[in-house]
């Protein structure tokens, strides 16, 4: 028992010094996940997570990793309809989440990359045989309509080609939209908190007060614009 | 039953039964709808459906019962939901001056009405979404599309969003007359998938470039 | 052959909520004690406020081992069970208390003589047709005392509402009479809750704050709660969240008569030719391992324990060890939690900094505690209004049929309202039935080849009737807080994977329809017990933790006071 103690506590240290000589920790408050044990090659039993200091260093990167240059136009234009950017504020593709869905596609969200080229493909096509255009040539009101028809199911029974309902798909790239969007902006979306601000969340805090709580509840606390990890 | 033999009617229908007795007791009265675009027992076009833009039909009616202040439709397919009818479009508060509905009614409730249905609302059909969703009934199946105009003797100014059981309490009592049309849709198949046109996948995904399980 | 370990006087299986309790009474009662833990040891710094990872992916459940063994689900015998949905089972030093909510209620007195009480106050016709249930073999005041050990060592807040038949309607006035006040005051209220609180007060109902696993005030030297908004599926980074690896297990390591082995993926118990258990066979990674004891306490997950118990079939023990009477795996149950019932309100609600723990309860409409005469059920819920809200879940909120959920009038939607939706947890009784059951399914199998339990279950009329009652009654209470609408879930019927799974190893005085006896130990394995909730014979109108973990200290306690006759 002690000498797993001690063994757990070195490798905590380890990571933690390779972690700041990777100038990812520095003052942080909360370390990104554990990974006690994996020197004996316990994996099996740890949790499959994605690397957040992945993701960091990924979203420097502009160019996409896992989509197709024509799959990242017709989802950025998906994206952007789905929170658009308006009188409310930047939407989805300001976010990043094209970026960030891109990545990840690579990473924790892997098993739906097949769902994605399918489904981007059959939305394509679906635009062009019912309003005769591509969907990124279509106006945004048309582009919201084909979208409706996503969701609802009604896209599906044209022969697009979704892999299952057209509602699924839908809702898969809703789905992660709105992580991209309202998540932690370690992952690379909520660029500049712009998902935190729509909802006007105040920010990751470690502690909140009763008189922090108090100010919530007037509406003086203000906003926290930061990662947990910062 | 009642549908299947409005259905031989062509081009408009008129209902002689109404669905729910009136607060005077009297039967609502019937009047003719048709449409420049449908009718009974026919093909709906590609148009108002998914297959096409999905643009809401144009509706129009006439000889509507003296006294009418409000219109309302619903779009019903009784052969589907569970319970049926499955709601396809909802549309109230319609001035009763309109003589129809035009094709296209916005679906995004910021946009205004067209000027003949202002203050139209849209209720929310069986997606649970306020707008038009045209028929897409499962592969090879034919469906009937019930659309009926309820005229009302008084000036309802319900909010947007009910369901079809809230309009018909809603309007439970104040129904003076009442109009269908019913046609029908198929999907219509799509051609062939072409290839691909996309560019060449990846054969194999990137690693990530740092991997904080090799610590 | 398996490498074989040093002789412990007792190996526990599985370092959880309840194998964790159970080793401090053991080790220092100067037992050698041995815990084999599926998981690895994780800390504080493991956990971060961060929504994609905790809630998103589930971070909790998503270790192979735990995803591999996910029990199979159908609702009756005639359909093919499959493997739907997650497994809320979390492999670690100190399992799922980790993670859980932390809500740690006691049973109610009804709920321990469900069938007694029933028959005396409408007549035994009500028992539902197919019910297995049957009275605890203990009432409430005999676990009154390891409720309030267990409230003291791991740590509980909260608020007394009967201290010795003196009631207090600042707690739950329909709480058995307890022995004293709880050593932590509750978890504070927003100013939404202290609304809702009103609100229940003008309905004339009682409201009052939950118990919770949660210091709220320095406690056996960890701070109390700093309320960061993401205890739901996280871990505590100021461990002010009791989980037994921050508090019972190091206390019993302190005896040092414990060692905890983790990695140890523990895969049958041992029977020698007398039907006695020996020891547990396990393995990390390819290794093989045997750790011989003289008693072996079971303290997996409810699905696990079954599941190990079947899987260690012997010549004693044909169909399952301790199933010579074809009990393992009956009288299965989980809370109805299902059939919710959320409100949007006109204004802020201020709740992104709360926990699931942090609520008000309403305790009116719970067990026996209103008048069933002229209701077509027996039994009922607890009402729970709770802050627990975080970016994504809000943004993903229903809509309250005023829209899309996505779009620019979602936008406009969503930036008014994202703080202004609140949900209800409502935990309903659910009986055990006779076609509820645990079993092997015969096809799926875990990463060492092994069947995975399978679900076959379904709530019935009286489940179905309580949680249509109680939607009634949540409605109600949100009208009278101002909601301006209210949406009700869907009443279901599937009895899937869940937190709460009760049953499975049912104690009781009678081996013909029971496997553990009064005390938590095997009717026909004597030297082996079980721990959890598999044990619980009613699931009662709340979280089975405390009680399961109550239970857990009892039956050491038991078994450090009948040592020689247990051990042999």
């Amino acid at each position: 028992m002690a000498d797993d103690k001690s063994e757990k506590k070195i490798s905590k240290i380890s990571r933690r010094e390779l972690l700041r000589s990777a100038g990812l920790a520095g003052a942080a408050a909360f370390l990104p996940a554990g990974v006690h044990g994996l020197a004996e090659g316990e994996g099996e039993i740890l949790p499959d997570e994605i690397s957040t200091a992945t993701a960091k260093q990924a979203s420097r990167s502009a160019l996409p990793q896992n989509l197709t240059a024509e799959e990242t136009e017709i989802l950025d234009a998906m994206v952007a309809r789905l929170i658009p950017d308006d009188e409310h504020g930047p939407g989805a593709r300001e976010a990043g989440a094209v970026g960030y869905i891109d990545r990840e596609l690579g990473g924790a969200l892997s098993s739906s990359r097949e769902a994605y080229r399918a489904g981007l493909l059959a939305l394509d096509r679906y635009s062009e045989y019912s309003r005769e255009a591509r969907f990124v040539a279509l106006t945004e009101k048309d582009q919201d309509s084909v979208l409706f028809d996503l969701q609802t199911g009604g896209a599906t029974g044209a022969g697009a080609g979704f892999l299952g309902s057209s509602a699924a798909f839908f809702n898969m790239v809703r789905g992660h939209t709105w992580e991209a969007t309202f998540g932690d902006p370690i992952y690379g979306g909520n660029k500049d908190f712009v998902g935190w601000d729509l909802i006007r969340y105040p920010g990751p805090r470690s502690a909140v007060s009763p008189d922090d709580q108090r100010r919530l509840e007037q509406g003086e606390l203000e906003p926290l614009r930061r990662s947990a990890y910062d | 039953m009642r549908i299947s033999s409005l259905a031989g009617l062509i081009g408009a229908s008129i209902a002689l039964v109404a669905p729910s007795s009136d607060a005077l007791g009297q039967a609502p009265q019937g009047f003719i709808v048709r449409s420049p675009t449908m009718r009974t027992g026919e093909m709906i076009p590609r148009d108002y459906a998914p297959d096409g833009r999905n643009l809401s039909p144009p509706i129009t009616w006439e000889s509507l019962p003296a006294g009418t202040r409000q219109i309302a439709v619903i779009c019903q397919d009784h052969g589907a939901g569970n319970p049926p009818p499955w709601v396809h479009w909802i549309i109230y508060n319609i001035p009763g001056s309109a003589t129809g509905l035009p094709e296209g009614v916005p679906f995004d409730p910021t946009e205004p009405m067209p000027p003949g249905i202002a203050g139209a609302v849209q209720g929310n059909n069986s997606w649970g979404l306020p707008m038009y969703r045209g028929p897409a009934p499962p592969g090879g199946s034919l469906h009937h599309y019930h659309f009926v105009v309820y005229a009302l003797d008084t000036e309802l100014n319900l909010p947007p969003g009910l369901d079809r059981a809230q309009l018909l309490e809603a309007i439970d009592g104040h129904v003076i007359g009442q109009g269908d049309l019913m046609p029908i849709y198929e999907r219509i198949p799509m051609p062939e998938p072409r290839e691909w046109q996309g560019g060449p996948l990846p054969e194999v995904w990137p690693e990530p470039e740092f991997d904080p399980f090799d610590l | 052959m398996p490498r074989r370990n040093s002789e412990a006087d007792v190996v526990i299986v599985g370092m959880g909520a309840a194998g964790g309790v159970a080793a401090l009474p053991l080790a220092r009662a100067g037992l050698r004690v041995v815990g084999l833990e599926a998981g690895t040891w994780l800390d504080r710094r493991d956990f971060v406020p961060d929504e994609i990872r905790n809630n998103v992916r589930d971070w909790p459940f998503i270790v192979k081992k735990t995803q591999q063994e996910r029990p199979t689900v159908r609702n009756n015998a005639s359909q093919t069970a499959s493997q739907v949905g997650g497994h809320p089972m979390m492999n670690a030093v100190g399992g799922t208390s980790i993670h859980y909510w932390a809500q740690s209620w006691r049973l109610n007195p009804w709920d321990f003589r469900v069938v007694s009480e029933t028959v005396r106050r409408y007549g035994g016709s009500r028992i539902p047709a197919g019910s297995t249930v049957e009275d605890w073999p203990l009432d409430y005041d005999e676990l009154e005392p390891f409720y309030d050990l267990v409230e003291r060592e791991v740590g509980i807040s909260g608020k007394a509402g009967n201290i010795r038949g003196e009631l207090d309607r600042r707690g739950n006035p329909f709480e058995g009479p307890r022995a004293r006040e709880y050593p932590m005051p509750p978890l504070r209220w927003t100013a939404f809750l202290e609304g809702m609180a009103d609100s229940a007060r003008s309905l004339g109902w009682n409201p009052f704050p939950g118990p919770a696993a949660i210091n709220t005030e320095i406690y056996e030297g960890r701070p109390g709660c700093v309320y960061h908004g993401h205890c739901n599926k996280g871990g505590c980074h100021v461990d002010a969240k009791s989980a037994t690896y921050v508090t019972t297990i190091p206390k019993a390591l302190e005896t040092g008569n414990l060692t905890v082995i983790p990695r140890a993926h523990v895969t049958t118990i041992e029977v020698d030719g007398d039907g006695r258990v020996t020891g547990a066979n396990y393995v990390i990674g390819n290794d093989e391992y045997f750790q011989p004891a003289k008693v072996v306490l079971l303290a997996g997950y409810t699905y696990e324990n079954v599941r190990m118990l079947l899987l260690s079939s012997s010549r004693a023990y044909p169909d399952g060890l301790s199933n010579n009477h074809g009990q393992v795996g009956r009288h299965y149950m989980s809370h109805h939690q299902g059939a919710g019932v959320s409100a949007l309100f006109p204004f802020d609600l201020s709740s992104w900094y709360g926990l699931p723990a942090q609520g008000v309860a309403v305790d009116e409409w719970a067990d026996d505690n209103f008048d069933h005469s002229n209701l077509p059920f027996i039994g009922g819920g607890n009402l729970w209004v709770y802050s627990d809200r975080r970016p994504i879940g809000a943004a993903n909120m229903s809509t309250y049929g005023r829209g899309p959920n996505w779009g620019s009038a979602w936008k406009s939607f969503i930036r008014e309202n994202a703080d202004r939706s609140v949900s209800s947890y409502i935990q309903k009784t659910t009986l055990p039935y006779e076609t509820n059951v645990l079993d092997l399914d015969p096809t799926a199998k875990d990463s060492l080849g092994l069947p995975v339990i399978r679900i076959t279950a379904s709530y019935r009329e009286n489940e179905l009737r309580i949680a249509a009652y109680l939607q009634d009654k949540m409605e109600q209470w949100y009208r009278e807080a101002g909601a301006v609408e209210v949406s009700r879930g869907g009443l279901g019927n599937t009895m899937g994977v869940t937190t709460h799974a009760y049953g499975g190893t049912r104690m009781g005085d009678d081996m013909e329809t029971n496997v553990v006896d009064r005390w938590g130990f095997s009717h026909e394995a004597g030297n082996l017990g079980v721990l959890g909730a598999s044990v619980m014979g009613t699931s009662g109108a709340r979280n089975p933790t405390l009680t399961a973990q109550a239970l857990s200290w009892r039956t050491a306690q038991h078994l450090v006071d009948a040592w020689g006759e247990i051990a042999g």
